[in-house]
């Protein structure tokens, strides 16, 4: 009875993340059809599913750190569910890009990103996070063993790609800080933590802290 | 005396849509229906029919491009004093304090003065002119402005010989602007001209858009429009106009100089290091369009730029 407890609110919890992943989709759609997209809907199209994309990337990097530290080991069964939520969201930003923005006119989207690292930093991303999720099923993932875990390791070279991306996005200079930088900051800011958290000492000594300062909990199964 | 290309074409009261119709023209073309909107629009405007190619009817510039609604050009667009959204800085900007406001002329001039508001609106005629604006990020419009020839004002004031750039400020007011105290910015917002390019016809002070007052985020009570350049030139709410003998330092310039150049002449063959600027997306319209050389404005200020390489001096 007790773990079925336990399961039972974890449940929900999987329930609102997978319902909070979806949200985005709906408001945009619902925005589309009151026409309440702003003037610029591309960008506004643009921006968001690059946004979305960035959060759920980042949340799902979170997750295996924050299993570690705070000893909540079934937080790591979000990390693949928000990660495909990325890859999503980093799909229809591609999409609005290629398609809506730029017509699916190969020669000028090439024109646009060829030397132009800030897309192309994207792209790779993309790519990255497209073979991770199609590759996402506990089928290959015990087919492959080892190869599959180096391979899902990638999914921090598309985070520094994104991030990177990002922080090209927008106008300004990034060596001096001048600029529209707040929100690529923030991100850059929350991958270093998940960065530095995985450093063993780092971790471990959060670990003991945390053990520390949050007494025992009375089972309240 | 021989009109010359690109100087806005004179409109005459009759032939521009009262506000009243403007404002409630989707409406109103929804009443007539689509069989009635040719008859509507060929009774509305027969000197546009009649004119020579080239020139603007009214509602569209001389390329016969459409006017940018009246809604997108006052609710998207850069102020980066208040906000970097785009489409918040409206509501942000709406408290501004814009009068009373006078605007500085010093530096290298025989009349120093500062002019008031009151002065700017009445002491220069104020004429109508229908730009395209190209914006460095990407996106562009087609905006009515009222307004008067910059070289105008700098008649008055006398430039020195020894003056050879135009720098303006913005105002800069912590207590109404939120973003006023930014690190992130060297503000206030500074730019610049060569005298020529200030002397030239087509650069205009603003005062009003769509025949109404500039509204705050559009840079009320007076701004720039040097419709060649990429709109970060165009600098808004302006206390002050300073001849100066050498390139003043311009804010996106000292920012980030390989991006932002001091000149940033509209020019689809020079990219932003990051991005293209082979195309651009047209506020209201669907998919992209080519970016024209000069903004589409090089007959007439192509002159200014003779000599130069504008690969390396963009």
């Amino acid at each position: 009875m007790v773990k079925r407890g336990k399961a039972g609110w974890q449940k929900w919890l999987q329930v609102f993340i997978h319902a909070g992943a979806w949200l985005p989709i709906a408001y945009l759609v619902i925005s589309a059809l009151l026409n309440n997209l702003g003037f610029n809907p591309v960008e506004t199209v643009m921006r968001f599913t690059g946004r979305a994309a960035v959060i759920f990337l980042l949340l799902s990097l979170t997750c295996t750190p924050a299993a570690q530290v705070f000893k909540l080991p079934w937080v790591k069964k979000f990390r693949k569910p928000l990660g495909l939520y990325a890859a999503l969201y980093a799909g229809l930003h591609f999409a609005a890009f290629a398609i809506w923005d730029y017509g699916f006119n190969l020669p000028l989207i090439w024109s646009e990103i060829a030397n132009k690292p800030f897309i192309l930093l994207g792209l790779a991303a993309l790519v990255i996070l497209l073979v991770l999720a199609v590759t996402s099923f506990k089928t290959i993932q015990r087919k492959w063993g080892k190869g599959w875990v180096w391979l899902h390791r990638l999914v921090y070279a598309a985070a520094l790609l994104v991030i990177a991306h990002y922080l090209l996005a927008v106008k300004g200079d990034l060596f001096s800080l001048q600029g529209a930088y707040t929100a690529p900051l923030i991100a850059a800011g929350v991958l270093l933590v998940v960065f530095l958290l995985r450093i063993p000492v780092i971790y471990r000594n959060l670990k003991k802290w945390w053990g520390r300062s949050s007494k025992p909990e009375p089972d309240l199964d | 005396m021989e009109q010359k290309p690109y100087r806005s074409i004179p409109i005459s009261p009759e032939e521009i849509t009262p506000k009243h119709l403007y404002q409630t023209r989707r409406q109103f073309l929804k009443q007539m229906g689509i069989v009635g909107l040719g008859a509507f629009l060929a009774g509305c405007a027969p000197g546009a029919l009649e004119s020579t190619p080239g020139t603007a009817a009214p509602g569209s510039d001389a390329l016969g491009d459409a006017l940018t609604d009246y809604d997108a050009v006052t609710g998207y667009c850069n102020f980066y004093e208040f906000t970097t959204n785009k489409e918040t800085v409206d509501d942000l900007a709406q408290d501004f304090i814009t009068q009373p406001w006078s605007v500085t002329v010093d530096g290298l001039v025989e009349n120093p003065r500062t002019f008031s508001l009151d002065e700017i609106l009445s002491g220069f005629e104020q004429e109508e002119r229908i730009y395209r604006m190209r914006c460095v990020e990407g996106w562009s419009m087609v905006i009515p402005w009222q307004g008067f020839p910059l070289h105008k004002l700098l008649e008055e004031v006398q430039p020195t010989d020894e003056a050879r750039f135009v720098a303006f400020t913005s105002a800069l007011v912590p207590g109404q602007m939120e973003n006023a105290n930014s690190d992130l910015f060297p503000f206030p917002y500074r730019e610049g001209l060569r005298l020529d390019e200030a002397m030239h016809d087509l650069t205009i002070l603003a005062t009003g858009l769509y025949d109404e007052p500039l509204p705050p985020q559009n840079g009320a009570p007076v701004r720039l429009v040097v419709p060649w350049k990429y709109g970060f030139k165009s600098i808004k709410s302006i206390v002050r106009i300073s001849l100066v003998p050498d390139q003043p330092p311009t804010l996106w310039n000292t920012i980030a100089p390989q991006e932002y150049g001091f000149y940033a002449n509209v020019n689809p063959n020079v990219d932003h290091p990051r991005w293209s600027q082979a195309t651009e997306r047209r506020i209201g319209e669907t998919g992209r369009r080519e970016t024209l050389f000069m903004n589409g404005y090089a007959e007439a200020v192509g002159s200014l730029y003779e000599g130069m390489d504008l690969t390396e001096q963009y």
